[in-house]
């Protein structure tokens, strides 16, 4: 019978993984997915990007709801500032994209400070209504400064290089883009194991023992706006390159809900479940759509009139049923089959 | 080896879709179409992609383009403009489209205008006909459609012409976007030509429901000529909000407001509401088409039918007779080409004649004035297609 992992020092206790097995499927994962383009054609390269940008965005809404605890439904409005940042700085001002793609971060980080102050004292779903209304005043100085924002017309992005490859369709952004979420999934993992990541944890868990504890509640939570709203910004800055265009109708309230469904699926707390709750949602529409392929050419009136609908409908059930079924979320579901594998033939 | 030569040469020749674009077989053209399936404003896609279903049955029906049929493939966006990309990017390499007609809405089309340039996808818009999509001009995109500010400006003079009195208040609700600002230079032009008083000037946000303060405004100004800059439910809770204060109203609408499904939205306020449009809301070509379609579609599909499936049919045929004129050797050039020169093209009298050879290579902006009545629930046109 196999026996489960024992740690015996401290720094096996905080490591990444002490499990080369982990390590060996990681890189091996990665060099997989780093051969994308040379095994797939160009539409599956731009899910593989969308997948990758909503990875980045999950993680980053993970980091502030799944461990800290505070619920935000300010997606859309960090996504858009990250967006337009990036847009304006490429396009309106020349900057490269080595420098405008940080900005990104960096100024949505700025804002989310502004946001984080007035809500310290707040939590829950109070908390999760003035993320809401941030959003809308996002939207409202997006559309009302014309000057900068071009207004309603929205900004086309432009003059995005990298050593001489435009990195704005095709192999060059899918590289670009991998090697930003690897870069923030990594950089995540190791924060959420620092003296920094344990008190977000503590807050979540429960706010009054952290702050007894010693945990400077309003700088650990300002902490937590900000470094979330600086990978939802570099999300959006990379949204903006794969679109080339951005509106403040791309940037709607559904963004958020479902960056909340991401994590909500993929296990809350857990980065590795963000990352498999981003995988999921992201190719659900694109397996239910080969899925109903399949019947493309039946001769029912009723599915040829009503494919879409029911399309919808079906998206909207898997993720009612795994909800209900599986409220640990993909993590959880992996958690399990794991523990199964450990233990057979015994059931506990 | 000549005779090799002149064999291979000949098997080149013959074979059409050696030299072709993507999307073109010796049997088939396939069209893209993106449009808005699913969510609350399906009904508007559902109508448009209709009308591509239909001008694919018609020409099919006469033995196709050249002898080729016309495929369209249609995929869902959900009016958000991110999946409008994605959903053209599969058309382009999954599917391999020719070209394009359903464009989905403004921000839509302009989320997709990056790689129908990048592809020169010959593309006809004919439902989100704004400013933008055809200023500056793109060389491979077509518009067809009036702009809202002429629409509104018709209807406005409309009223204005048929009962001029020195009372009447002007007054106007609009979306607070690009939309609304196309809505209120048309009321601003018509203000300012026909010295009428300009009663009230309102703004909201796009999914604002409640229009209760904004009717009491208009009643403390006196308004009673509305150009009403709502959409579908919004446009029925103003006119109702205006009802429940007794408002003595003429409104104006969007196109929008033309389509059945919208006029039944705003017909309990009780209102006969105008509506001017590029594309004909009735009359013989209409019941022609309705009885063209009967071969096309299901009577289930029929109920759809709606101002977007003329302007979506409209669309697909002048692309088809853009196509036409290239011959065997259909190129995306060779279209693009044609559709430059398309001239006084027949809509079956759908609309006025399109023309695409100007500078804008934008057509369809004369507009018809309709108006609704209540009685009946049917359209009745007020003054025909003209050039505002």
């Amino acid at each position: 019978m196999r026996t489960g992992h024992f740690n015996e020092t401290h720094s096996q206790l905080v490591a990444l993984s002490t499990s080369r097995t982990v390590w060996g499927w990681t890189i091996a994962a990665i060099t997989v997915v780093a051969a994308a383009p040379l095994l797939v054609g160009n539409y599956s390269l731009t899910i593989l990007v969308s997948v990758m940008i909503a990875i980045v965005g999950a993680v980053g809404l993970n980091m502030l709801t799944g461990t800290t605890g505070l619920v935000s439904l300010g997606q859309a409005g960090f996504l858009a500032v990250g967006a337009y940042t990036n847009a304006i700085l490429l396009s309106d001002y020349g900057w490269s994209v080595w420098f405008s793609l940080p900005m990104s971060g960096v100024v949505a980080a700025a804002i989310s400070v502004l946001v984080g102050v007035p809500s310290l004292r707040l939590k829950g779903l109070y908390l999760a209504i003035t993320t809401l209304a941030f959003s809308f005043i996002i939207n409202h100085i997006i559309l009302y400064a014309e000057d900068l924002t071009h207004g309603p017309n929205g900004v086309f992005v432009k003059g995005a290089t990298m050593f001489g490859f435009n990195v704005q369709k095709g192999a060059p952004l899918f590289y670009m883009t991998l090697a930003v979420t690897i870069l923030i999934v990594f950089g995540v993992l190791n924060l959420s194991r620092t003296r920094i990541g344990r008190a977000w944890m503590a807050i979540r868990d429960h706010d009054i023992a952290a702050r007894v504890m010693g945990v400077d509640l309003v700088r650990y939570k300002l902490l937590a706006f900000a470094i979330s709203s600086f990978i939802v910004g570099i999300a959006g800055g990379l949204m903006s390159l794969q679109l080339r265009f951005v509106n403040i109708d791309v940037f709607a309230l559904i963004l958020s809900i479902e960056a909340l469904a991401i994590i909500i699926l993929g296990g809350l707390g857990s980065i590795a479940g963000a990352i498999l709750g981003a995988i999921f949602l992201t190719l659900l529409p694109e397996g239910l759509r080969l899925f109903f392929s399949l019947f493309a050419n039946s001769e029912s009136t009723f599915y040829t009139n009503y494919v879409f609908e029911i399309r919808g409908i079906a998206y909207g059930v898997v993720i009612v049923l795994f909800l209900r079924f599986k409220p640990d979320g993909l993590i959880g579901a992996w958690r399990d089959a794991r523990k199964y594998w450990s233990n057979w033939p015994l059931a506990y | 080896m000549k005779r090799l030569a002149m064999t291979l040469a000949a098997f080149l020749a013959s074979t059409a879709a050696y030299a072709a674009d993507p999307g073109v077989t010796d049997t088939e053209i396939r069209i893209g179409d993106v449009n808005i399936m699913t969510g609350p404003a399906a009904f508007v896609g559902k109508g448009f992609s209709l009308g591509s279903k239909i001008a694919a049955g018609l020409i099919n029906s006469k033995g196709g383009v050249n002898g080729r049929k016309i495929t369209v493939i249609t995929e869902d966006d959900g009016y958000i403009p991110a999946r409008s990309f994605q959903a053209l990017t599969k058309l382009i390499e999954v599917d391999e489209i020719f070209a394009l007609n359903g464009t989905s809405g403004t921000a839509n089309v302009m989320a997709m205008m990056p790689l129908i340039e990048e592809n020169n996808i010959p593309t006809v818009v004919s439902q989100a006909p704004a400013a933008i999509v055809y200023n500056p001009v793109r060389p491979s995109v077509f518009t067809f459609g009036a702009s809202y500010s002429d629409a509104f400006y018709a209807q406005l003079k409309y009223i204005h012409e048929k009962n001029p009195s020195k009372d009447a208040v002007f007054g106007i609700i609009r979306q607070d976007d690009d939309f609304g600002k196309e809505v209120e230079a048309g009321y601003d032009r018509a203000v300012k030509e026909f010295g009428v008083k300009d009663g009230i000037r309102l703004r909201f946000k796009k999914g604002t429901t409640n229009f209760s303060a904004e009717a009491a405004q208009m009643k403390e100004a006196g308004v009673t000529v509305l150009a009403n800059g709502g959409i579908f439910a919004g446009a029925g809770n103003i006119l109702g909000e205006a009802r429940k204060l007794d408002l003595q109203l003429q409104p104006a609408e969007v196109w929008s407001e033309g389509i059945p499904a919208s006029a039944k939205l705003l017909a309990p306020a009780g209102y006969d509401f105008m509506v001017a449009d590029y594309v004909s809301l009735t009359g013989p070509a209409n019941d022609k088409f309705m009885e063209m379609a009967k071969q096309f579609v299901t009577a289930d599909e029929l109920k759809d039918v709606s101002r977007y499936t003329y302007a979506s049919f409209i669309g697909l045929t002048s692309l088809a007779a853009a196509m036409e004129k290239c011959g065997q050797d259909l190129t995306r050039e060779c279209t693009i080409d044609n559709l430059r020169k398309l001239k006084d093209f027949d809509t079956l009298g759908l609309s006025a004649p399109v023309s695409f050879d100007n500078p804008e290579q934008h057509s369809g902006t004369a507009v018809g004035v309709y108006q609704y009545n209540i009685k009946d629930g049917k359209f009745e046109e007020r003054a025909g297609f003209q050039q505002y």
